[in-house]
């Protein structure tokens, strides 16, 4: 009888806390579900970046670098482009009235960065150390590697990086660019001119011997000109990781240009046709000798949006 | 075998003498049935059979009487809650959604039909609704089952406890089933403990002898268990902390929940949770005040020069001649159809999310209603005039 009162008594013990613990759950579901997200979200960024409110989004980029970024009959066109069409269209700005293409040869981008006259610039914008102390970077969204590219009359005389250094040939390059320091760092004398497209054109006119540069610039102009380059594999032994530059002083929008270069490189892992693969396919694909994935972009930031409820399978 | 079975069946106990003819009652409420037997406090709390102990006794007329008019009048009251409150919800949503402009809430009621209004309404407002439901019913039951047992139970008793009463069993189930399919993932394990509390369901209703009992029980926790872990490990590397309780401790208080509580507890767990419950009630209930009628849109308006401008709003209604646009910051704006470029549908912030967490792919903050939808319509990109 005892041990039944007491049983019961435990009983109505365990019953009380139940109780309490699940009104007290529900209360903590209550205020849950009422309170702000803590992660930031991608909207919360886009009002923290310079360009909230912009009517329209500066985009830097090439329009001398076949492949990559050029303007045939006035359109915009390459993989850059693409690229940095995606990411404006993902920021808010589709469609060509609210983005405006601004030229930057390879040097001007730190300065048009710097200086407020573009937002963005994606143009074979190589991710380096001491460019990081000027400017942010979003990516990388290519890797790709330094070659020389030769006229077919040097074919069979410029195999090493041994004859680059043979003073008798003239090799080009763009200035401020990677492939610059590069160059240096193997003791080749190099003349360095504005953009890769003022080598080409210095070649054909028989002005230099052969142009160094990123494989992807280099097979722009071969596709331009297929019957008179050929592009040399040379050993430099470094890999250009090929970012989008955003300016030092805003962190939200760089932040934001990850995460939507990390949505695309989700969606290509996933088995789904990713905005990266779109643009390389329909530019650089069939030109580079080999195939190539779109590389994982770093330091993504955790960010929520709309579309994170929908199922990843 | 508790007694359960026996209030549940609604069987006259022969024990009890037959009850004296009485007023009629609404259909709404059940015949009321003897008081259940001593030590049956735990019988099922969805016996329609509401037991009015008072009616059951001969010689006391009068008291029956007030009981069955009480119950009457509960059951009147609950039913129009049921029924008013959305409607009253509706048309104050109209107020608020027209930013508190009179013209402007009148120009809302002249388009938006009532049909459209209490769809909208219960769209966004289903899963308060089932919250309200079942909050009601489980601690209803709960106190029910308890105040039976208190010397000198047949005095007024708590509101819950008279609307747990006079629902019908069919009602209880639906309202849980409505909560089962709108609540988020993430809250649904609390409709465990509510389920059980509400139906009174205690572990000795699954086998009579306790090691099958304790095997039933185990396989039970293995299986959910199974379904959650990754989730819950999930939940555990993004220190989620929230998260783990809500998936792992509503099941084992469900164990427990079911029985009478000891009589100190009762009176006021019976008048704070009721307060405190129609507190929180009024406070979830405001942002769905807010929750706009009409869709958000984003309306691409070309003056004819090449110019266009984004007007982001709720599309109130469209003619001939102009298409009528709420704007989100407040005011109406009459575009003429003619400058209509495009228009978008945009999501609202609200629904951005706040967890990081799946369920076998399932988002926690959906419910099995979106998930479902989802995996149906699979999201497409995000406008970039939404942004």
């Amino acid at each position: 009888m005892n041990e039944h009162i007491a049983g019961s008594r435990v009983r109505s013990v365990a019953t009380t806390l139940a109780v309490a613990l699940t009104l007290t759950l529900a209360a903590a579901a209550g205020c849950d579900s009422r309170k702000e997200p803590q992660l930031p979200s991608v909207q919360e960024k886009l009002r923290e970046s310079h360009i909230y409110g912009q009517p329209t989004l500066r985009i830097g980029v090439a329009t001398n670098e076949p492949l990559m970024g050029e303007v045939p009959n006035g359109v915009h066109v390459g993989f850059d482009v693409e690229i940095a069409r995606y990411i404006a269209a993902s920021l808010g700005y589709e469609g060509d009235q609210r983005v405006e293409f601004v030229s930057v040869s390879t040097e001007d981008r730190i300065p048009a960065l710097q200086g407020g006259v573009v937002d963005l610039v994606v143009s074979s914008f190589s991710i380096t150390e001491e460019r990081k102390k000027l400017v942010s970077f979003a990516g990388p969204y290519f890797v790709t590697t330094q070659e020389v590219m030769v006229p077919t009359r040097h074919k069979d005389d410029i195999r090493t990086i041994e004859d680059l250094r043979d003073p008798t040939y003239k090799i080009c390059t763009s200035g401020g660019s990677t492939t610059e320091a590069e160059l240096e760092k193997h003791q080749i004398k190099a003349l360095v001119v504005k953009n890769v497209g003022d080598c080409v054109e210095g070649i054909r006119q028989g002005r230099y011997d052969a142009v160094s540069s990123d494989e992807t610039i280099l097979a722009g102009f071969l596709a331009r000109f297929p019957t008179e380059f050929e592009i040399v594999d040379m050993p430099f032994g470094t890999s250009e990781l090929l970012g989008v530059g955003v300016p030092i002083g805003d962190p939200a929008l760089r932040d934001l240009v990850a995460y939507f270069l990390d949505k695309s490189y989700q969606q290509g892992r996933s088995g789904e046709t990713s905005p990266w693969q779109t643009a390389y396919n329909r530019t650089l694909g069939p030109w580079l000798r080999a195939e190539k994935r779109q590389p994982q972009p770093l330091d993504v930031p955790k960010l929520v949006d709309f579309d994170d409820k929908a199922p990843r399978r | 075998m508790n007694g359960a079975a026996a209030t549940a069946t609604g069987d006259p106990d022969p024990g009890q003498p037959v009850p004296a003819p009485r007023d009629p009652v609404p259909p709404a409420s059940p015949a009321p049935a003897p008081e259940p037997a001593p030590g049956s406090a735990s019988g099922s709390a969805f016996a329609v059979s509401g037991p009015l102990p008072a009616a059951a006794v001969p010689g006391r007329d009068g008291m029956r009487d007030d009981a069955a008019e009480r119950q009457a009048r509960a059951s009147q009251s609950f039913w129009t809650a049921v029924v008013g409150v959305p409607a009253i919800f509706s048309v104050l949503r109209l107020g608020v959604e027209a930013g508190g402009e009179l013209q402007t809430t009148l120009l809302l009621v002249a388009n938006v039909g009532p049909i459209n209004l209490l769809a909208g309404f219960l769209t966004t407002a289903a899963q308060l609704l089932s919250t309200a439901l079942v909050a009601v019913f489980a601690l209803g039951a709960v106190l029910r089952v308890s105040w039976d047992r208190l010397p000198g139970h047949d005095r007024r008793r708590p509101l819950f406890v008279r609307w747990a009463e006079i629902t019908p069993a069919w009602f209880v189930a639906a309202s849980f089933l409505m909560a089962l399919i709108t609540w988020p993932l993430l809250y649904l394990p609390l409709l465990l403990p509510a389920f059980v509390a509400a139906f009174q369901l205690r572990p000795e209703r699954l086998h009579e002898r306790p090691w099958p009992r304790v095997l039933i029980i185990g396989a039970l926790f293995a299986g959910y268990f199974w379904l959650l872990l990754p989730t819950v490990r999930d939940a555990g590397r993004q220190g989620d902390w929230l998260a783990i309780l809500l998936f792992v401790v509503p099941p084992v208080l469900a164990l427990a929940i079911a029985g009478p509580l000891p009589g100190a507890v009762i009176r006021p767990l019976a008048s704070v949770t009721q307060i405190a419950v129609l507190a929180m009630l009024v406070w979830a209930a405001l942002p769905v005040i807010s929750t706009p009628v009409l869709p958000l849109t984003v309306t691409t308006v070309g003056d004819g020069t090449g110019a266009t401008e984004d007007v982001r709003g709720h599309v109130v209604t469209t003619d001939d001649v102009n298409m009528v646009i709420l704007q989100e910051r407040g005011g109406v704006r009459y575009v003429p159809v003619d400058q209509v470029r495009g228009q978008v549908l945009c999501p609202s912030e609200e629904e951005l999310p706040r967890h990081r967490l799946r369920i076998h792919d399932y988002h926690v903050e959906d419910s099995l209603l979106e998930g479902l939808g989802r995996r149906v319509r699979p999201v497409h990109r995000i406008d970039a005039a939404c942004r």
